[in-house]
């Protein structure tokens, strides 16, 4: 049974771009566009791991991660860690790593193999 | 100066109540002295040789305990003078202390009636002073975060698809490439990390200069300076086929700085081009009124509403999501021509109907001006009345002229209060031709039934509060 993995990012491109490395990788992606589709796509599937791109148009990335307690969580963004830290987004507990865009493509992968084998 | 070496010994008798009161007891003691020598050589001499020794004795005893007392009188004295001059400085002294601690709000509390209480009241002003800067400096410091988060997103965000699909490629995520292909991959992901390096040094720099604009001011003929940028946008214009028309007024020359000029009309033709339709035209004036040149750039294409006229001068504001894509650009063009236009005291608006294209106006004062401020390019998002009111008026004055104030006030629903409040500003801020500033309180007197000397009232009072508010609301200097 292939892991499950949710991908949520504004930006077609990238969303297509890490489906299409995480499926190659052997994991079921699926995808959602903002915050609000990720929610609603939580209701249907049990992914094991949500790759967030922490700036979204529609609700505020904060109050969708505050809906998500019980899956583990890895942020997306261009901006640093220390910027989203300061802006009180790395706090959860299900909040286990962070991808600095731009990421590089064996690092992602070695990273979400580590993140989902534990 | 080492705070810690400030001992209690330091503060009970410190180096000036030392030697102030050795001072007042060395006075005391040679003063006297010499008073009783001289009162003894006297008394001796004059006196008949019938006296006893004894007494002669007894009376330079009675001497050399006067001289003593009062040195001891005196040193007292002097040290009490000496801890009234010292306490107030002293406590100037902590206070600065605290000042290089950078707690601005320091006061100091000193109720001598002398130059110390002066000096203390000056300090107090300063402190004050400082910590309004300080609460400024903050403000901006808050808003230049926005700006690069803004910024680093928006020009970091195309090289993480870029990057990522360049590796899958390179990885034989799509297969295994051959060796030309693998040379050609590997100069375009070199390339890559190279644009994404400069991205990140553009970051970088701009973090750490609060840059001022430079101008170069020299003789300019004006009209030269259009015809130029013209003639070198129909390039661009022609694979469109967009019609460049030129109709320039008389211009004198002026000195300006003709590459500032040519980055505000090159950066409004091209947006021209970039949203015209193929096949139509743009109108490129430029003439003399009330010393300032009025540019005009007029294009025919798909038009602004009305809330985007307001927002299209910030920065990284693109009108729709989607025409990001289709149209390229980063969004700061129009916020560099508006830095470019205020920092001359000039101004620049935009007139458009939806569907009917715009006429973007911008207008460059006759007089260069030489003491630049940092640019203020404001940041809110938000549809503040302050905006709102400012762009408003910069609507009704684009003209040059001409008040079609009611029709506006009807318009937008403005209230009084909100209208009074930013009259002096723009009276004060933007460039209202002669005598149009006056007609303009004459028209808010005639619409608000308000005495016209009210409304000039309105101007000390709220000056202050307006240019906080100004200041409050702008940041990074570009």
């Amino acid at each position: 049974m292939p892991k499950t993995i949710l991908v949520v990012d504004d930006e077609p491109d990238v969303r297509d771009s890490v489906k299409i490395i995480l499926e190659m990788n052997g994991y079921q992606v699926h995808t959602a566009i903002d915050g609000d589709d990720c929610l609603k796509k939580l209701k249907e599937i049990k992914p094991d791991l949500i790759l967030l791109d922490i700036m979204m148009p529609g609700t505020p990335v904060d109050n969708i991660v505050k809906q998500i307690k019980d899956t583990k969580i890895a942020f997306m963004s261009v901006v640093r860690i220390s910027d989203a830290r300061k802006r009180g987004l790395c706090s959860q507990e299900n909040i286990i790593d962070f991808f600095q865009k731009p990421f590089n493509v064996s690092d992602l992968i070695d990273r979400v193999a580590l993140i989902l084998n534990e | 100066m080492d705070a810690d070496k400030l001992s209690l010994k330091n503060i009970i008798f410190s180096k000036l109540n030392r030697k102030l009161t050795l001072l007042f007891m060395v006075v005391g003691l040679i003063a006297p002295a010499f008073g009783i020598y001289y009162f003894y050589i006297i008394s001796v001499s004059s006196l008949p040789s019938s006296i006893f020794d004894s007494q002669v004795e007894l009376l330079r005893t009675v001497a050399i305990m006067i001289m003593l007392l009062i040195a001891v009188d005196a040193g007292i004295i002097g040290y009490l003078v000496s801890r009234s001059i010292s306490k107030p400085i002293k406590e100037l002294y902590y206070a600065t202390k605290e000042l290089e601690k950078g707690n601005y709000t320091v006061k100091t509390n000193i109720t001598t009636n002398d130059e110390i209480a002066q000096l203390g009241h000056a300090f107090n002003i300063t402190t004050a002073a400082l910590s309004k800067l300080e609460a400024e400096r903050k403000e901006i410091d808050s808003a230049k975060t926005e700006f690069l988060s803004i910024t680093s997103h928006e020009l970091r965000s195309p090289m993480t698809p870029m990057k990522a699909q360049l590796q899958m490629l390179q990885e034989g995520y799509f297969g295994k490439l051959n060796k030309k292909q693998l040379e050609s991959l590997n100069v375009i992901i070199r390339n890559a990390d190279r644009l994404d390096n400069i991205i990140v040094d553009f970051l970088e720099v701009s973090r750490i200069e609060a840059a001022r604009l430079k101008f170069n001011f020299k003789q300019t003929d004006i009209a030269q300076t259009v015809k130029d940028i013209v003639k070198f946008m129909e390039g661009f214009a022609k694979e469109k086929n967009i019609k460049l028309e030129l109709k320039l007024g008389k211009l004198p020359i002026i000195e300006a700085d003709s590459d500032r000029v040519t980055q505000v009309l090159r950066n409004l033709i091209h947006n021209a081009i970039k949203f015209s339709k193929e096949d139509s035209k743009i109108t490129i004036s430029a003439e003399l009124i009330n010393n300032n040149i009025l540019f005009c750039i007029r294009d025919y294409g798909c038009g602004l509403s009305h809330d985007n006229q307001i927002r299209v001068f910030e920065p990284f504001y693109q009108v729709e999501e989607h025409n990001r894509r289709k149209h390229g650009g980063t969004g700061l063009g129009l916020s560099i021509c508006r830095g470019i236009v205020e920092s001359q005291k000039g101004k620049i608006w935009v007139e458009s109907k939806l569907g009917k294209g715009c006429k973007f106006y911008f207008t460059l004062p006759t007089q260069p001006i030489r003491d630049i401020k940092p640019i203020k390019i404001l940041f809110s998002s938000k549809k503040t009345i302050e905006r709102k009111i400012k762009d408003e008026f910069n609507t009704i004055l684009g003209p040059l002229g001409e008040l079609e104030f009611e029709e506006l006030r009807a318009k937008n629903s403005l209230g009084k209060e909100d209208i009074f409040n930013y009259i002096d500003f723009l009276i004060k801020e933007f460039i209202i031709p002669q005598g149009s500033g006056e007609n303009f309180k004459d028209k808010i007197s005639e619409i608000y039934g308000e005495e016209k000397e009210n409304i000039n009232m309105k101007r000390n009072t709220d000056e202050e509060k307006l240019d906080e508010e100004m200041i409050s609301r702008s940041c990074e200097p570009y």
